[in-house]
């Protein structure tokens, strides 16, 4: 983007060195395991809040989601309405309060540690924790590149460099000050991520002639949608998308459904409704979270979809080719480059650096909990805060170099594939485990199994998006997808959930079965 | 609706609206409730 560096450096290295200070802060108050796992089980309702949010949000959902908006048009305000609705509502009135109590009555301190003590389990603890350390780490490296990317660019500084300093900083107070420090920056970057998006909207709204009327262009351009996208069931900017149609298909399945309940089970989310002491905490900060969500994804979709007016008013052309290269993710940054005033170029390019780190410290946290903790645990109960300390850097240096040599093609994808994987293989079993008294380990077991492996064969053989960056279909059957269309546009998740919740049902049957057996033997 | 012709998405707009209002009608009515002393009293 076009601003002044210098002023840049400058109000990053104000923002930095706030930061540091938060994670110093947090490392001064970690004295022992459960603080630098749990936060010690007190943290203010409005910085979990703020917290939680700002984890949820990386840069991919603003600039990425943002840039698929401008592509697809309005249609994605529905991931918004379950981002709310499933992704804070839901999450905290339903499953946070549940998550919170027995987590505290268990001393739970890790997701797979809650399910491992819910089901009296190792299995499950192992299991939740090896999908967290396989797959995390693909997840981190996107917001890694996302964030380096985004750093060589603004500060034309060398990308190596970029990703080995962003990972350093966030590794720094990570590493020293578990999820006190996590969520006292996460807390910080939250507000500011909070004004830049608030101030984007409304300079939009100005920028456009106002709500109506801007709303009222944006419809009057569904003939300008490119013939591609036609065929494919687009219909306009300000409409859905033909029912059933690949684009609708896409839409509804993967953006809205796909990333609109995986949130509900991701391990890194799940462990904050713990670090409150209270379910007043979580009542007061649904009333923060809320909002804070809506002024995110809902003005990323927002303005998404209407730089096409901008972009056709200044440019003569859709957001689609205005962006860079083709490339979609610089829709949102090349129109508030055109279109903004420099102080808040500078503004946002400070929310999407605190939406990678935020995001970024988040997974490192659980990824370096997990396998220090719930996978190299030996016996007792006991947890050494130096491994797990160790085992966050290995995990760090695990997900820098994957940023090195994971392939472009399949980074865009990474945001959509872990939510779909976390809601596929936990979200029947862990909603199992905090609303039974008896949860059974069977179908517990079944369910996590079938999810994974579901979501898996659908991924690598028949969502043609993935399966074709894989190449595993292609190696094994000569075509890039098993299925043909419009089999190809349907998300895994859509598939893998359902049979993940019916393996829980079967589980279900089968152990009611087993102790009715067992009770008419005994009673014989 | 907000000059949307198509109900399919100003639709989605009222209830990304009324959901966010529902969170915080929901904070402020149970404010004060599930403190850890009220939990313990009871």
């Amino acid at each position: 983007m076009a601003v002044d560096t210098g002023i840049f450096v400058a109000i990053t290295l104000v923002y930095l060195a706030a930061t540091i200070a938060l994670g110093y802060l947090g490392y001064r108050q970690t004295k022992e395991s459960d603080d630098y796992m749990v936060a010690g089980r007190k943290v203010n309702p409005v910085v979990l809040a703020l917290s939680y949010g700002a984890t949820f949000i990386s840069t991919s959902a603003i600039v990425g989601f943002g840039g698929v908006a401008a592509q697809l048009g309005m249609g994605m305000i529905w991931l918004t309405v379950l981002n709310i609705g499933l992704g804070i509502f839901i999450a905290f009135v339903v499953f946070g309060k549940k998550t919170r109590s027995i987590g505290s009555r268990l001393q739970a301190v890790t997701f797979p540690d809650l399910m491992g003590k819910c089901y009296g389990s190792s299995f499950m603890r192992y299991a939740a924790g090896i999908v967290i350390v396989v797959s995390m780490p693909l997840y981190t490296a996107a917001i890694l590149i996302g964030g380096a990317q985004f750093i060589t660019s603004t500060l034309q500084i060398p990308y190596t460099t970029a990703l080995i300093a962003f990972a350093a900083v966030v590794a720094l107070y990570v590493v020293l000050g578990g999820l006190i420090a996590v969520m006292y920056t996460d807390a910080l970057q939250g507000g500011i991520m909070l004004v830049g998006m608030t101030i984007l909207l409304a300079l939009t709204y100005v920028q456009l002639g106002g709500v109506i009327e801007a709303h009222t262009a944006l419809a009057a351009m569904s003939d300008l949608v490119p013939e591609a996208l036609a065929a494919g069931g687009m219909t306009g900017w300000a409409s859905m998308p033909a029912l059933g149609s690949p684009i609708w298909l896409t839409l509804v399945t993967t953006l809205v459904l796909g990333v609109g309940i995986g949130v509900l089970a991701q391990p890194q989310l799940v462990v904050r409704f713990m670090t409150v002491k209270d379910d007043r905490s979580l009542n007061r900060a649904v009333l923060v979270g809320g909002p804070f969500i809506l002024m995110m994804t809902g003005v990323a979709f927002t303005v998404g979809a209407l730089t096409n007016v901008y972009f056709y008013r200044t440019d003569g052309v859709i957001a689609l080719a205005a962006a860079t290269g083709g490339n979609i993710d610089t829709i949102i940054p090349n129109f508030i480059n055109a279109s903004m005033p420099e102080i808040f170029i500078v503004i946002f390019m400070l929310t999407l650096l605190a939406a990678a780190m935020s995001t970024l410290s988040s997974l490192l946290h659980a990824m370096g909990t997990s396998l220090g903790f719930d996978m190299m645990r030996s016996g007792s109960r006991g947890a050494s805060m130096k491994r797990i300390q160790v085992a966050t850097v290995v995990m760090i240096v695990v997900s820098v170099i994957l940023a090195f040599i994971m392939p472009g093609s399949i980074i865009a994808r990474a945001t959509a594939m872990f939510m779909g994987l976390c809601a596929s293989a936990f979200l029947p079993a862990y909603a199992h485990a905090v609303y039974s008294s008896r949860p059974s380990l069977l179908a517990a077991k079944l369910s996590l199994v079938a999810g994974a492996a579901a979501w898996f064969v659908w991924t690598a053989f028949v969502h043609v998006k993935e399966s074709e960056a894989l190449g595993l279909s292609n190696l094994l059957f000569g075509v890039p997808a098993i299925l043909p269309m419009p089999w190809q546009a349907v998300d895994p998740l859509v598939v893998a959930l359902p049979l993940s919740i019916a393996a829980l049902a079967v589980g279900l049957v089968l152990d009611r079965h087993e102790v009715a057996v067992e009770e008419s033997a005994g009673a014989a | 609706m907000f000059g949307i012709p198509d109900p399919a998405i100003w639709i989605g707009y009222l209830l990304a609206l009324g959901f966010t209002i529902a969170c915080l009608v929901y904070g402020l009515l149970n404010w004060n409730n599930g403190a850890e002393e009220q939990r313990d009293g009871s």
